[in-house]
């Protein structure tokens, strides 16, 4: 029962109950899609005319719904763990009982390494503007590659931390769709959508087939 | 002697009781986590889970607070700073152990 590697198993145990069953893939999804449709929305002329119209008619405050649409995200985020917090209390996590898990899953430094890739990425690309390699849109491209980057090497090391397989497939593959986004002639507001996108259906695959083996295993307990 | 072996002497004999090193062991782990995780995870009876965490508890090492969700009572356990740092040393040494005797 404590044997180190039984106190170790403990500990691991605790730390992945909280990605155990999906929902924190799936909230990280939704707020990755919505985040990149609401950018790209942003920058839309059919948008912007719309609000200048809204404004023209009604006054200032319609220009409130142009402020709204970039809440969107964390509002749904918000609700996600309210939603969350309900299917656990009455159903998932009903017998295995609550855990709130720690704030940093991840050493420090691991969190500012993510921060340094982010730069380092922005970095070169005003690097490789400046000696003519490459046009003014790679800069902005290179935003969305390197938070990719970014939040790829988080997810691998997360995985490696807490011992979950999946994060480091996703995170691989989430860490090569958004390097392909250097190289396709997309816009700033188009390329926020293929990166939110795809991250989104990533993590959404992910959550859904962990979800269902969650809900398998509950049902199969009953 | 080794060290490894001079500081067995030192060790938290609160921590090192099985019990109670799976109850810190899976609150060092998490912010906080109720009495029914505690029970599952550790396979103790309920009295004995509350024994044990009264005796942490006692010690500043945990952090209790019993509140009603509904109808029902609910027991929500943390770890204090005061045992995060008490079961890290704990770990240390005994991991230090535990590799001096395999070898």
């Amino acid at each position: 029962m404590t044997s180190p590697s039984d106190v170790e198993r403990l500990i691991q145990d605790t730390r992945r109950y909280e990605f155990g069953d999906g929902l924190r893939d799936i909230q990280m999804a939704i707020y990755f899609a919505l985040s990149s449709v609401a950018v790209w929305l942003v920058f839309q002329p059919f948008w912007v005319t719309l609000l200048g119209d809204l404004v023209e008619r009604y006054g200032r405050g319609a220009a409130w719904p142009g402020i709204l649409v970039m809440l969107i995200a964390p509002l749904a985020v918000i609700g996600m763990l309210g939603l969350m917090n309900f299917v656990r209390k009455r159903w998932l996590w009903r017998e295995s009982g609550m855990v709130k898990p720690a704030r940093w899953i991840v050493p420090r430094r691991v969190t500012v390494l993510s921060v340094v890739i982010l730069l380092a990425g922005l970095a070169f690309a005003v690097f490789a503007r400046r000696q003519g390699w490459v046009e003014d849109s790679f800069i902005l491209r290179m935003l969305w590659t390197a938070s990719g980057w970014s939040f790829a090497y988080t997810l691998i090391s997360m995985g490696r931390e807490i011992d979950l397989d999946r994060y480091l497939l996703i995170g691989a593959i989430g860490g090569l769709l958004s390097t392909f986004l250097l190289f396709l002639p997309l816009t700033f507001a188009v390329a926020a959508l293929v990166f939110g996108l795809s991250w989104g259906v990533l993590l959404s695959i992910s959550g859904i087939l962990t979800l269902r083996r969650a809900v398998d295993a509950r049902t199969a307990g009953e | 002697m080794a060290d490894e072996i001079k500081d067995l002497t030192k060790i938290d004999r609160l921590i090192h009781e099985p019990s109670r090193l799976a109850i810190m062991a899976v609150l060092s782990a998490c912010e906080s986590a109720d009495f029914t995780y505690l029970l599952n995870t550790t396979g103790l009876t309920k009295g004995n889970l509350s024994a044990h965490l009264s005796k942490l508890e006692d010690a500043g090492y945990i952090k209790i607070v019993k509140r009603f969700k509904g109808k029902y009572p609910n027991t929500l356990c943390s770890c204090s700073s005061q045992g995060r740092r008490a079961f890290e040393s704990y770990w240390k040494q005994y991991s230090a152990l535990a590799q001096h005797l395999e070898q």
